[in-house]
């Protein structure tokens, strides 16, 4: 690995420079910034974050995507990565590649290896200063449950599987090496892990190292800046974590001494409710983690080209506008919420489900998601019209909903083509 | 009668002879649920030392963290996890092993540990689709259920709903995870067979074990779920052909309205989509793409294309005329 090494820092300051002038996409190449007081190299060097700012940033609606720089690595990052981790699809990294999102989040046991298969696929077509590539790797010997790691855990697992990775990754060596899903400071500071941490990076097999987190976050990212290895913590960091205000003070202190800050998870389980019929505003949530100036980049999960879409808008603009800070308050059920109580169910003339309707009708206006609400209606089998020959209707709901009206407004939607429910 | 249907037939014919923890659990009958410790048999030399624990769709993600999102695609139902320890292998090619117990005295027991992942999904195409999502590209099938593979320190296997990785501590030989497998596979019940929509696909230049489900989001568009794509080498030109099973004509037919959409195509011919036909759509992700539907069927071909893309098309979509007949 002695070529690598020598090709770890100086010649990668070079090639990233090179990228640039020779006019690839420029919001695409990795451009590093040099720390620690050594000379800047890049012309782009962004300031460093401030540490633990409340203030929002300002509204960025220039040509060229913000950056913010990835801590002591030096490395300048869109605000916006990819976690390539459910995406099965090379077209789709290479469109996100080519849109300006360079920083690629994988992990050696993502699909069990076929994510970093795939992106291998991707990766030999580029330049390897074009890119930015993270991955992790677990180890075997961690408890998962409690976060404990045996005491027969072995170092050197750890390059072991990098050693696999880097093979499906077609790669000599990563950008940033996490150690995957840590939850417990004894096992960031474990000496056996730490001991072949640092000899992986001085053989240059990853150039940076880090750490990813989502239990238990504050404290593990605490750990990182005592460790004095880790350069860079990924953690899940949403608007819904009810200590999202301990994991934001944990951040900046982060960033403080210099680690860089990944967010991941920014998409807060994607739907309000367990029955996933009320998606959260993506954009909102995304921005929501983003307006932290000590965040260096998110990386959300992407598997469409729409979603990819969504995320290149934020790259360009992260304001979180008022609406959709209100977007990001829990739907309100109040008024829409049929708890199934069924005394409707026998006053109704009709015999009609009742509490099903009032739960389509909850999907269409409360949740705003009309496919939902359309599908739960047609399997339903109600009758062409279902309150037509009614005259006053009986039934009184506990709730006091006005049911006939609600029943006559929803079942309309049954007739509505689905490519128009969108 | 839809894909997972004709799937569902041979779970019960298969099922019969299996070994199961209830009658109707090896029935395979629809709802019908194992317990957790039923599901994992005694094994002469072995104990379990850790579990079983279960975890539930809610649960998972405490489990395997982001890798639940895979699982979630794909119906899964619930994980059911233990650790099997065996005292009796130690020999000086096997390393001393105490992992789990800071308080057990580690040159005491020299043993080997399997740590067994049992997760159940809401049927057998699902089960399957999981386990083509994470077979290597490159690998040597092994006869175990349905299909399964071995990698270093690990084996991974599916049997009807049932998608089971080991992981061994504590020794290199893989003698002891295949027999384990092996003894495992046979205690659950559902089929042996890989699902029926594979067999649609034509032969000619087929790449063997290479076919792979997506539950959703198929070529990076929202609108294509529940597909099988199958990878082809034909005189250098690789391209995959692939199906998609719609939930009715009309969900298929909105695929390719919207899919024409995507492509720009005109408003006013989107209009003539009927209950089948072709057509040719420039996806900006992933080129031209080769379409036919009928029915609650879509199917076609992407990625390069060769003189015999066409007819490997046409006879794919012979074959599944088959299939619901």
């Amino acid at each position: 690995m002695s070529k690598t090494k020598k090709l770890q820092r100086r010649d990668f300051l070079k090639l990233g420079a090179g990228g640039l002038a020779a006019g690839a996409f420029s919001a695409g190449c990795a451009t590093v910034v040099s720390t620690q007081g050594e000379k800047t190299i890049s012309a782009q060097a962004a300031q460093p974050p401030k540490p633990a700012a409340a203030a929002e940033p300002a509204p960025v609606k220039s040509a060229e995507p913000p950056r913010r720089i990835l801590g002591r690595t030096g490395i300048q990052v869109p605000i916006v990565s990819m976690g390539v981790m459910n995406a099965d699809n090379p077209n789709l990294v290479r469109a996100a590649l080519d849109g300006g999102i360079f920083l690629l989040d994988t992990a050696h046991g993502y699909q069990d290896g076929r994510n970093e298969e795939m992106l291998g696929t991707v990766l030999k077509d580029r330049k390897r200063d074009s890119f930015v590539i993270a991955t992790k790797v677990h180890l075997s010997t961690l408890d998962r449950k409690t976060g404990v790691l045996s005491p027969e855990t072995r170092g050197e697992e750890i390059e072991e599987k990098l050693d696999i990775s880097l093979k499906r990754l077609g790669l000599d060596h990563v950008d940033i090496l996490h150690l995957h899903n840590q939850s417990l400071r004894e096992s960031v500071l474990h000496q056996s892990v730490l001991k072949v941490l640092e000899r992986v990076k001085r053989d240059g097999k990853a150039r940076f190292l880090g750490l990813s987190t989502h239990k238990n976050e504050p404290e593990v990212i605490r750990a990182a800046v005592e460790a004095k290895l880790y350069d860079v913590v990924l953690t899940s960091y949403n608007f819904r974590q009810d200590h999202h205000l301990e994991v934001q003070k944990a951040v900046a202190e982060a960033a403080q001494a210099g680690l860089g800050v990944v967010a991941m998870k920014t998409q807060a389980g994607v739907y309000w409710d367990k029955e996933k019929k009320s998606p959260i505003n993506m954009t909102a949530a995304l921005k929501w983690a983003l307006r932290d100036p000590n965040v260096h980049t998110a990386i959300p999960g992407f598997n469409t080209l729409d979603q990819l879409q969504t995320d290149l808008a934020v790259l360009r603009d992260p304001t979180l506008t008022n609406d959709e800070k209100r977007s990001l308050e829990a739907p309100k059920l109040v008024g829409f919420f049929c708890q199934g109580c069924g005394e409707c169910l026998e006053p109704c003339l009709a015999k009609l489900p009742i509490p099903d309707l009032m739960r389509s009708f909850m999907y269409a206006h409360a949740y705003r998601n009309r496919e939902a609400a359309q599908a739960l209606l047609l399997e339903l089998g109600l009758p062409e019209s279902p309150c037509g020959d009614c005259g006053e209707c009986p039934v009184r709901c506990a709730k006091g909903f006005d049911v006939r009206q609600r029943v006559r407004d929803i079942v309309r939607l049954r007739a509505v083509p689905r490519e128009f429910l969108g | 009668m839809n894909i997972l249907a004709m799937h569902g037939g041979l779970v019960a014919l298969i099922a019969i002879t299996a070994t199961a923890s209830s009658p109707a659990a090896a029935r395979g009958e629809p709802g019908t649920v194992a317990q957790p410790s039923s599901l994992l048999p005694k094994m002469a030399g072995w104990k379990i030392s850790d579990g079983p624990t279960t975890y539930t769709p809610e649960t998972l993600f405490e489990y395997i963290d982001g890798g639940a999102d895979l699982f979630l695609q794909f119906d899964f139902q619930d994980l059911t996890s233990a650790t099997y320890v065996n005292d009796g292998v130690g020999n000086d090619k096997h390393r001393k092993l105490s992992r789990g117990s800071h308080d057990s005295d580690p040159s005491a027991t020299t043993r080997v540990e399997i740590t067994v992942d049992i997760y159940r999904h809401k049927d057998a195409i699902r089960a399957f689709g999981v386990y083509t999502q994470e077979r290597p590209a490159a690998t040597t099938p092994l006869p175990i259920g349905v299909e399964g593979y071995a990698a270093q320190d690990h084996l991974e296997f599916v049997v009807g709903s049932y998608y089971v990785k080991l992981v061994q501590l504590g020794s290199k030989q893989m003698s002891l995870l295949r027999p384990f497998a092996e003894k495992l596979a046979t205690s659950l019940p559902g089929t042996r067979e890989p699902p029926a929509v594979l067999k649609v696909f034509p032969e000619r230049g087929k790449l063997v074990r290479a076919e792979k489900l997506t539950a959703r989001d198929f070529l990076g568009q929202p609108f294509l779920h529940n597909a099988v794509a199958v990878p082809y080498q034909i005189a250098g030109a690789n391209f995959r052909l692939f199906v998609v099973e719609g939930k009715d004509s009309a969900d298929v037919r909105s695929m390719v309205l919207r899919y024409r959409s995507l492509a720009k195509l005109s408003a006013a011919g989107a209009d003539s989509v009927g209950t089948q036909g072709s057509t040719t759509v420039k996806d900006p992700l992933n080129g031209e793409v080769l379409l036919q539907w009928k029915g609650r069927w879509l199917w076609g071909a992407v990625d390069q294309t060769c003189a015999e893309r066409q007819a490997l098309v046409d006879e794919l979509g012979r074959n599944l005329s088959g299939l619901d007949k």
